[in-house]
């Protein structure tokens, strides 16, 4: 299936690269991205994150699909634990839709603008593209110097500097340099499974600076995290929501970065743009066909 | 020397005891920890409840559409998997060339040894995209969920099935042949309905293994919590729902999580039961 629509791909460039040649072609597909162009034949495949994940809280919050505190995802929606797996599932199915971090992105799928502003870490920033969420960290009571040190290097210039470089947005864009204070012992970081590829980076960074310490990362999803934070076996607790109001009393946090969230489809999609209410109306199961979209 | 045997004596009690001690301690903890929110919850509600939306206010958890998957997966499993495993079984105790079986009996055991998260990624690759292609759909089904199990309960039919067979006492072979059966009607209907309950036996540890097993269906089957409408829909078991929220779910969610284990348990439980039942009448 995959391949054969490959092939059709490449077979469509040739006939319009040899008509191009001998005559006017009526229209250049590569140079005029029409919005309107054509629509996949077959039925819309959702695809979404298992309840309790951080993507998906703040994905059905921010697209509005929580009615009356219920959650209206659509119930046939393919479910799958991970952004990597929803990445996997949408690039072998011509017709899935998902949505994942925008640090996850790679370019086996293809991301969709919402209402033509883009998912990227600049229109994240100055507000335009409103699909994102918060990137914490937590601790409890008083945190020993190195996890100091640590938490100070995520907050600094160069600390932010990598949250941007991977496609995040930093959350301080005046952050003071840090200097390296030459100590040495181990943190252990664990939470989020979001917020891991993020903390890799900066662990890299910091273990850089400061060769004797090493950083441990557990990755085992957000409450997890929080969990190990309060009781002791981690030094540092990753989320990818808002805390909890029981975890935000026995611990304190402190946003790291903000996340976009974006919308992916397969790369043989012709999609290239979709409205917020027609993101919605897909993801409660009220457009079933992709043709519908034409009627938006 | 006295002293020493008694003290390998005591090692092996030990040993011994160590197992017993653990399925005690897991049952202490399933239901210590899933007893009170499944009372809090409501036994009958959670039990037959369809909706499962553990995150809305008020949250729901109604576990009856993964029951009915984990029943329907485990069932078509049965169902495609037992037929080919008992007739390979008698193939292979009363058919077999030798040199063949030297082939195909190690087939069989790396069969059983492949873990299930490679299954999951084969399934992944090859069988949904096939369903995808032949039925229509997403691929990401109840199906896909079935053809894989059966074939993951192969090795365990097979090679249970396949030493019930050769327990039977040569002589029913025998008999018979000199009655005048020829020799495929001997071992289908002779020697096969005198291994009966290890054959039997073998099915329900199928089926066991088919109702517990996890990353291969967490991979293929979709997981809405839902009743599936067809085969061809996506739904989920019983043992996905535990593993798929278990990372993020906090307070009463965590607690629903925990009760489906139990409901899970209860359901192995009767299942390695019956299997004792079976393997105590196979030995009168």
């Amino acid at each position: 299936m995959f391949a054969i629509s490959v092939i059709a791909a490449l077979a469509l460039t040739g006939c319009a690269g040899g008509g191009a040649a001998s005559a006017p072609a009526p229209a250049a597909p590569a140079d005029n991205p029409a919005p309107a162009a054509a629509y996949l034949p077959g039925a819309v495949h959702v695809i979404t994150r298992e309840e309790g994940s951080g993507t998906r809280g703040a994905f059905v919050e921010l697209f509005e699909l929580v009615v009356d505190g219920q959650d209206m995802t659509y119930i046939g929606a393919s479910i799958s634990n991970s952004a990597g797996a929803i990445m996997t599932n949408v690039a072998n199915d011509l017709n899935a839709i998902g949505y994942i971090s925008l640090g996850s992105l790679n370019d086996t799928v293809t991301p969709i603008s919402i209402g033509r502003v883009s998912g990227t870490a600049e229109n994240i920033r100055n507000g335009s593209y409103i699909v994102s969420r918060p990137f914490n960290i937590a601790t409890q009571g008083d945190v020993d110097a190195l996890t100091r040190d640590f938490i100070s290097f995520i907050m600094s210039a160069q600390g932010q500097a990598i949250a941007e470089d991977r496609g995040y947005v930093m959350v301080d864009d005046s952050a003071p340099e840090y200097e390296s204070s030459g100590m040495s012992g181990t943190v252990t970081v664990g939470g989020s499974t979001s917020v891991a590829p993020l903390m890799e980076r900066l662990k890299e960074a910091y273990e850089e600076l400061n060769p004797d310490v090493f950083i441990e990362i557990q990755i085992m999803g957000s409450t997890a995290g929080m969990t190990g934070a309060i009781d002791g076996t981690l030094d540092i607790g990753m989320a990818s929501r808002p805390l909890s109001a029981s975890e935000q009393e026995v611990l304190d946090h402190m946003e790291i970065a903000h996340d976009g969230i974006i919308v992916i489809v397969n790369n043989e999609n012709p999609l290239n743009d979709i409205s917020f209410d027609t993101v919605r109306e897909i993801f409660m199961g009220e457009v079933v066909v992709w043709a519908q979209l034409a009627n938006q | 020397m006295k002293f020493r045997e008694q003290g390998m004596k005591a090692v092996f009690l030990i040993c011994a005891a160590s197992s017993v001690v653990f399925v005690f301690l897991i049952c202490l903890f399933l239901f210590i920890n899933g007893i009170p929110p499944m009372l809090e919850l409501g036994v009958v509600n959670f039990l037959t409840g369809t909706n499962w939306r553990p995150t809305s206010t008020p949250p729901s958890f109604g576990l009856l559409p993964m029951i009915i998957t984990s029943f329907i997966t485990t069932a078509g499993a049965l169902v495609l998997g037992v037929p080919v495993g008992i007739c390979t079984a008698v193939f292979m105790a009363r058919v077999c060339p030798k040199p063949l079986y030297r082939a195909l009996k190690p087939a069989i055991d790396l069969l059983a040894g492949i873990p299930s998260v490679v299954y999951g990624f084969f399934g992944l690759v090859i069988i949904v995209p096939m369903i995808r292609d032949i039925f229509g759909g997403r691929g990401f089904s109840v199906l896909a969920a079935i053809v894989l199990l059966s074939i993951m309960i192969l090795p365990t039919v097979i090679s249970i099935s396949e030493a019930a067979l050769r327990a039977v006492p040569e002589t029913y072979y025998e008999g018979a042949l000199a009655l005048g059966s020829s020799h495929i009607r001997s071992a289908f209907f002779v020697v096969l309905p005198a291994a009966k309950s290890g054959i039997l036996a073998s099915v329900v540890l199928g089926m066991g293994r088919a109702l517990g097993e996890t990353m291969a269906v967490v991979m293929l089957a979709g997981n809405q919590p839902r009743i599936p409408g067809s085969l061809l829909e996506g739904a989920r078991s019983l043992t996905a729902n535990i593993v798929l929220e278990m990372a993020y779910a906090t307070d009463i969610h965590r607690d629903a999580l925990v009760a489906t284990a139990i409901v899970l348990f209860v359901m192995i439980l009767t299942i390695n039961l019956t299997f004792s039942f079976f393997i105590r009448r196979g030995g009168r």
